[in-house]
Order: structure tokens, then C-alpha cells, then sequence
């Protein structure tokens, strides 16, 4: 747990940080996010002491930073900077290793650890291990960064814009996996970003600043529906029902789908759509093979109202977001799609409608909140 | 300096300048000069003076021209280099059989020196070596192959008596052991004081690096010292050194007097030290901010980050400032004779107090020797104290992932 009491930071005449308090609870991850210069970085080093707060306090699990050693509170927050600061002239493996050689463990220990997070960050160890920070990719290096700040398996992990040099592609990749690993490993998280996409994603509470105080500290939903100010729900922008979408889980909304074997007799497959239109067609494995329009059967040639699809285009994971299912379908004209388990087994139906339904929900909660405090 | 590789033309540009300049030095220059004694001027006798010799001599620069228009980029590589020994070797030889030739009938006192189309061929068969070093240079222990065959060569000639009957060759026999005393006082004073430089400074650059003020006082003291011209500072070090050594009887025992060692040694080590102080300096200021701030942030002490990432990622440019003190101080050491050191110096001050051209050269030449060795061998050192991770980067375009996998 991270507690930051009325913390003040000036430098010389730049009031960087004013009069901040917060709260991060065990296992979650707070969300820093602002305009440039509104005192993110500062925040953040104020926590491993890198800068050390004009007035207030900071406990970290319940002790006061300013009364721990500098090097062994650091020891124990995992630390990823903003210029990822991989040290050139160690391997990956030795870079990942610099933490528990610091806190004396034994050699093999290290190099057991080492293999365990690059295979943990999405890295095959075999091809990584003895390679240097200048063989990386940005991506790859950034990844290898996080595995660093893990290494010793600290409680609190403090990242200042880990994803912040590679691109849009990339960077939805790693912050999947980062919500996978933190899913698994659950840590007190500071996460700091430009990017309110990534915020209202990976945040359990998004902190939002502006020069250097706080403007709202609340769940991503809060933040979206109820913005405190004028300030926040510009800031949030105006495609707030849009990137409400990304914290619900397709699971949240699915329904049943209709399914048949793509063997089955043709009256069978008709029977399973009831009144519906459509009938999800699976393989032996349960897997999508393709659709039958109920509208399309002419004169009894079943057949013929059979299409069939690339299993991986037409479905989204159980994991996506609504958006990722909405653009999904926009892309590729559905009104509905298809929920695979990890096997890749229809779980289930998002339908067009349910994610209209979410949005219209959104769109309720606006009006009164933000044009009423804001003005 | 790539064009025996990048050329379409597919003929080496380095290595026809060589063969070019060897053929000029043995067709037009003379090849050796005959005097009645050791200081009236000679007369000039061509290479045809060799005899038997000056045909092998042909015969290699009609290989140093092969080498330049060789059919690949290694084929004319190899070529050049065997160009440039065969060369070396067949001067060598020739200088002595043209010697015995021109000396049979002369008095004992009648001497033969190395003359200007020899010196001249000796030029070109250093560009050849270079023209065939170029496709490898990349290493310096093979860039060091050349320059310690030469000097093996050239010294085994010498002691071996080939070149007995050459002026050069008879300063050296003459002066053999004090020679010999005189390079191994060169190289301590160089050495000693290279490694007091280094002591200063190493932690000196350090310091400069860590606070300002030491920086500023740092950098300009070393940068005037290197202004100060050597025999003034030389001469600024003998008075207080006299007076020291005087009025301390242990430091005088222990060598600190005006003439001798000490003021050579103390200007040398001051005449280090810009180079030192500020490599140093840059190498540990330019390592990357994000590397020291991420050590910092992990919990690297102060001493766990000096020794664990700002020095090994420094170490190439601080030991870059030792190549270039160790070349500049084997040079300046010879100047260090005036205040009373024994280095080489001293043969080449004679030398030209005689007005002996030999004499000056037996001086002068291994001393060019010693900085080209203290060169080469300061740049394998850099090489070897290079940490991989930033070699990798600098030497060769690293393989991607994806390459490596999929060889
Ligand atoms: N060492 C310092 N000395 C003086 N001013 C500083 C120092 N560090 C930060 N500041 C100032 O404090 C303010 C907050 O800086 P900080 O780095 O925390 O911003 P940030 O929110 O992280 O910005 P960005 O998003 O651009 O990284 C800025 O106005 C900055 O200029
Ligand atoms: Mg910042």
C-alpha cells in the first residue's frame, strides 16, 4: 500500500507537486495521467526518495520512505523509467539480474529468475538471455525493462510511461500482457502515462493532475461518467461513451449463441436457430466454421445458405474489450460476433444492439455532471 | 580508404600509390650514399649497386604492382602485405650486399649509408602494408602483426650483421649496449610516468566529473600545462627540484634532484595528464543519464554505480586517454635528456651536435618504433576493456532477432 499525505515538492520557484494526497491500495494500480509538466515524474521518484518531498508524507506499506535507507527502499519498489535505461554493457540476463545481485543472492537463483520473467513478459529466454540491450527492439527492450523491475519479486512496482516509446500496434500488446502479468501477480502499481486510453485500460483508480495538484482520483468509469470538472472531462475528451467501451469485458454483455456441428443434417441446424436468424456452425472441436442464414435457405437447399469463415477474423477473445469487438464488426460489417474461449470454443454472442445499449447508458450519466460543475 | 573494396574499377588505389613511390625511390634516387668517413658528404650510387640483390628488389615492386590490380579484394589485400614484407626484407639485404660491394676496396673509415631512394622505397612499402591492412583493420592485434615483423626484421638485420658495412648499422655496434640501456631508460621514464599520470588522473577526471569547480580548475590547469613548451617546463622543474633535493637529504637519495630523472618524469606525468583528465571526464560524463538514473533507482549505492556502470561503460574512453599520453609522452621523452634523463634522446641530441645523420636516426627511429607499438598496443588494450554489449554495437551492425533466429 502507498499513501502520499499532503505531499508538496518546489523546485527552487516551480511549485512541481501541491499539497497532493492519495491513497494506492494493495494489488491495484493507480493511474498517473496529465498534461506535461503537471508533476507525474515527481510523484513518482518521490516514492523510491529519487527526489525527496519539500513537505508531507509518503508511507510505503505503512513506513514513512524518509525513515528507510534510501538503497534499501529501492531495492524493494521495482522501477521502470521512462527511457527504459538498460545498462548497454550487461546482457539482458545480467540487467535483469542487477536487483537480486544487489540483495546477494546465489548465482544460479539469478539466472533461474532471469529465465522465468522473459518467458513471463512474452520473451523465448533461449534467444534473449545472452543478448545485448543494443540487439533490442524498442518493444523488445521496454519488455526486458519491466522483467528488470520484477526481478526481485517487489511488492510495489513503479513504472513512469513503460510503454511510452513503441507503437499503437505494439504498445495494445504489451498492455494486454501487462493486464495478464498483473492479473497473475497482482502488485501495488504507479503507472504513469500520457495516454487516456491506456489509463482508462489498465487502471483500477486514474489520478488525473494538472499542475501539480489533483483533479480527480476514481475508477476509470467514474472518471468517464461523473468528471469532477471541466478540466477532467476535457481532458477525458469527447468520445467518452467510446472509451467507456474499453473496461467492459465482452463477457459482460454476451449471450447464448445458436450452434450446430457443421456435419449435422440440415433440419437439425435449422431446429437449433429456433427464432432466430442465424446459427453459429462449429468443427469437431468446437471451434467457428462458418454460418447459416435461416433468410437464405431457398426451396430447402440448406447448403446454400452455409458461409464459411476465417475462424480468427470473425470471433474476438474472451478477454477483448467492447470496442475491440465493436471495431471488429464495423470492419467487417456484422451486426453480431462470435466469443471464443481460450481453446477458441464459442462461448457466446455480442450483438450490435448490447453495445448500443452500453453506450446509451454512458451517454445518460453525462449531462448533468459535467456541464453542470464545469462551467 | 575502403576503395580496394568499394571501387568498381577493381584495382587498389593505396596499393599502386605504394608500388608507384617504390619504383620512383629505385629507379630515379640513389640507393645507397659512399663517404670516405663518417662526416664529409658521399656521393650516390643507384640500386643497381646491390648486384645480384637489386633483381630481387625489382622483382618485388613488379609484385607490389601485380597486388594493385589483383582479381579479388583479398587476393590484392594478401598481395600488398607480401609486397610490403618482401620488400622490407629485400632493402634489407640489398643495403648490405651494396655496402660489402662499394667498401671492398676503401679504407677502413669509409662509410656507406642508407640513401634517399632507399628511405623513399621504405615509404612505399609502408603504404603497400597499409593497402593490405585495410581489409582487416578492424583488428588490432593483426594491425599489430606488420609493425612487430618490421621491427623484428629490421633489428634482426642488424644484429645479425647484414647490414654491418651500412653507416647506420656501424653507430649501432658501436653503441650496442648503451643503445640498449637507453631504450630501456625510455621506455621506464615513459612508463613511470604514464602510470603516475593514470594515478592523478583517473581520480582527478572523476572528481571533475562529479563537481564543477574541480572540473573547471581541472580542465584548465591540465589544458595549460600542455601549453608550456617542454624545455621550459623542464626548466621551471630543475630549480625547486635542486632546491628540494638539497634540502631533503632522503628525497635526494631517492633520486629528486634538479639534473636526472626526476624533473623528466614529474613533466612527463604533468604532460599526461590533460589527455587522462579529460577522457576521463567525457567518458564518465557521456554515459547515457537513463542507465545512471535506472542504477540509482534500483538501489546502486553510490560506489555499486561507480564501479558497476559509470566505469566499464567509461573505460574505453579513459584508456583512449592513456593511447594518446603514451604516444605523446614516448615522443617528449627524448627532449626529457636535457634535464639530465638517459632516454634516446640522447643519441639523437649527439647525433645532431655531431652533425651524425646516422647517429640521429639510430636515436630517432626506434623511437618512432616505440610510439607506433605504445600506439597499437594501448588501442588492443581500449579494445579488450570495451565492454561487448557496447562493442557489438559500435563494430558490426548487430544481427536482429528475426536474423538470428532464422539462421
Ligand atoms: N529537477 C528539477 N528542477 C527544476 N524543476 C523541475 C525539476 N524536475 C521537474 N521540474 C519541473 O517540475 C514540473 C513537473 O515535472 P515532472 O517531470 O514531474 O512532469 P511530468 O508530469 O512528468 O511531465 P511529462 O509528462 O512531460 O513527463 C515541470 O514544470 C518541471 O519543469
Ligand atoms: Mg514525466
Amino acid at each position: 500500500m502507498i499513501r502520499l499525505e499532503n505531499v508538496t515538492k518546489r523546485f527552487s520557484e516551480k511549485t512541481a507537486v501541491d499539497g497532493l494526497t492519495l491513497e494506492v491500495p494493495e494489488g491495484e494500480v493507480c493511474v498517473l495521467i496529465g498534461p506535461s509538466g503537471c508533476g507525474k515524474t515527481t510523484t513518482l521518484r518521490m516514492v523510491n526518495r529519487l527526489i525527496e518531498p519539500t513537505s508531507g508524507r509518503i508511507l510505503v506499506n505503512g513506513r514513512d520512505v524518509m525513515s528507510m535507507r534510501p538503497e534499501e527502499l529501492r531495492r524493494g519498489l521495482g522501477y521502470v523509467i521512462q527511457s527504459i535505461g538498460l545498462f548497454p554493457h550487461l546482457t539482458v540476463a545480467e540487467n535483469i539480474g542487477v536487483v537480486p545481485r544487489l540483495l546477494g543472492w546465489e548465482k544460479p537463483r539469478i539466472a533461474d529468475r532471469a529465465r522465468e520473467l522473459l518467458s513471463l513478459v512474452g520473451l523465448e529466454p533461449d534467444s534473449y538471455l545472452r543478448a545485448y540491450p543494443r540487439q533490442l527492439s524498442g518493444g523488445e527492450a521496454q519488455r526486458v525493462g519491466v522483467a528488470r523491475a520484477l526481478a526481485a519479486d517487489p511488492p510495489v512496482l513503479l513504472m513512469d510511461e513503460p510503454f511510452g516509446a513503441v507503437d499503437p500496434l505494439n504498445r495494445e500488446r504489451l498492455q494486454a500482457e501487462f493486464g495478464r502479468i498483473q492479473r497473475e501477480l497482482h502488485k501495488t502499481v504507479v503507472f504513469v502515462t500520457h495516454d487516456i486510453d491506456e489509463a482508462i485500460r489498465l487502471a483500477d483508480r486514474v489520478a488525473i493532475m494538472r499542475d501539480g495538484r489533483l483533479q480527480q482520483y476514481d475508477t476509470p468509469e467514474n472518471v468517464l461518467n461523473r468528471p469532477a470538472n471541466k478540466f477532467v472531462h476535457d481532458f477525458v475528451g469527447a468520445d467518452r461513451a467510446l472509451k467507456r467501451l474499453v473496461r467492459i469485458k465482452v463477457t459482460e454483455v454476451m449471450r447464448p449463441a445458436p450452434q450446430a456441428a457443421i456435419d449435422d443434417a440440415p433440419e437439425a441446424m435449422r431446429e437449433r436457430a429456433g427464432a432466430g436468424r442465424f446459427v453459429y456452425l462449429t468443427d469437431d472441436e468446437g471451434r467457428l466454421a462458418g454460418w447459416l442464414d435461416t433468410d437464405d435457405i431457398r426451396d430447402d437447399a440448406v447448403a446454400d445458405a452455409i458461409t464459411t469463415v476465417d475462424r480468427l477474423q470473425a470471433t474476438v477473445a474472451r478477454d477483448a474489450s467492447l470496442r475491440d469487438a465493436l471495431s471488429r464488426m464495423l470492419g467487417l460489417g456484422f451486426r453480431s460476433i462470435a466469443v471464443t474461449d481460450d481453446e477458441g470454443r464459442i462461448m457466446g454472442e455480442v450483438t450490435f444492439a448490447a453495445i448500443e445499449a452500453v453506450m446509451s447508458e454512458a451517454e445518460e450519466h453525462r449531462g448533468p455532471t459535467a456541464d453542470g460543475e464545469g462551467a | 580508404m575502403t576503395d580496394s573494396t568499394a571501387s568498381p574499377t577493381r584495382f587498389d588505389r593505396v596499393a599502386l600509390t605504394g608500388a608507384l613511390v617504390t619504383l620512383v625511390g629505385a629507379a630515379v634516387l640513389p640507393f645507397v650514399e659512399l663517404r670516405a668517413n663518417r662526416l664529409v658528404p658521399g656521393s650516390g650510387h643507384s640500386l643497381a649497386a646491390a648486384g645480384p640483390w637489386a633483381f630481387v628488389v625489382w622483382g618485388v615492386i613488379a609484385l607490389a604492382f601485380v597486388s594493385a590490380v589483383g582479381p579479388s579484394a583479398k587476393a590484392r589485400s594478401a598481395a600488398s602485405t607480401a609486397g610490403a614484407y618482401g620488400l622490407v626484407a629485400a632493402i634489407a639485404w640489398a643495403l648490405g650486399a651494396a655496402a660489402e660491394g662499394l667498401l671492398a676496396d676503401m679504407s677502413p673509415v669509409a662509410r656507406v649509408s642508407v640513401g634517399g631512394g632507399a628511405w623513399v622505397m621504405l615509404v612505399g612499402a609502408a603504404i603497400l602494408g597499409f593497402a593490405g591492412a585495410e581489409e582487416r583493420s578492424r583488428f588490432v592485434v593483426r594491425r599489430a602483426g606488420p609493425v612487430v615483423l618490421l621491427v623484428v626484421a629490421v633489428a634482426g638485420a642488424l644484429v645479425s650483421g647484414g647490414l654491418d658495412r651500412i653507416s647506420l648499422a656501424r653507430e649501432f655496434a658501436v653503441r650496442q649496449e648503451q643503445f640498449v640501456s637507453l631504450i630501456l631508460g625510455h621506455l621506464a621514464i615513459t612508463g613511470a610516468s604514464l602510470a603516475a599520470g593514470a594515478a592523478i588522473g583517473v581520480p582527478l577526471g572523476l572528481l571533475a566529473a562529479r563537481n564543477r569547480r574541480v572540473r573547471g580548475v581541472a580542465l584548465a590547469v591540465t589544458g595549460v600545462i600542455e601549453t608550456i613548451p617542454s624545455l621550459a617546463l623542464l626548466g621551471l622543474l630543475v630549480v625547486p627540484l635542486a632546491a628540494l633535493g638539497a634540502a631533503v637529504p632522503w628525497l635526494r637519495d631517492l633520486g629528486v634532484r634538479g639534473i636526472g630523472p626526476a624533473p623528466g618524469f614529474i613533466a612527463l606525468a604533468l604532460y599526461s595528464l590533460l589527455p587522462v583528465v579529460r577522457n576521463t571526464y567525457v567518458g564518465l560524463t557521456s554515459v547515457d543519464a537513463a542507465a545512471i538514473d535506472a542504477g540509482r533507482g534500483m538501489g546502486m549505492s553510490r560506489r555499486q554505480l561507480l564501479f558497476r556502470v559509470e566505469l566499464p561503460l567509461a573505460a574505453p574512453l579513459v584508456m583512449e586517454g592513456l593511447r594518446v599520453a603514451a604516444v605523446l609522452l614516448t615522443g617528449i621523452a627524448t627532449l626529457t635528456v636535457f634535464a639530465g634523463a638517459r632516454t634516446l634522446g640522447i643519441l639523437i641530441f649527439e647525433g645532431l651536435g655531431q652533425f651524425a645523420p646516422d647517429l640521429i636516426l639510430l636515436g630517432a627511429l626506434p623511437t618512432i618504433a616505440l610510439a607506433v607499438i605504445a600506439d597499437i598496443g594501448m588501442s588492443a588494450l581500449a579494445r579488450a576493456v570495451t565492454p561487448r554489449g557496447v562493442r557489438v554495437a559500435v563494430q558490426t551492425p548487430a544481427p536482429t532477432f528475426a536474423e538470428e533466429a532464422a539462421a
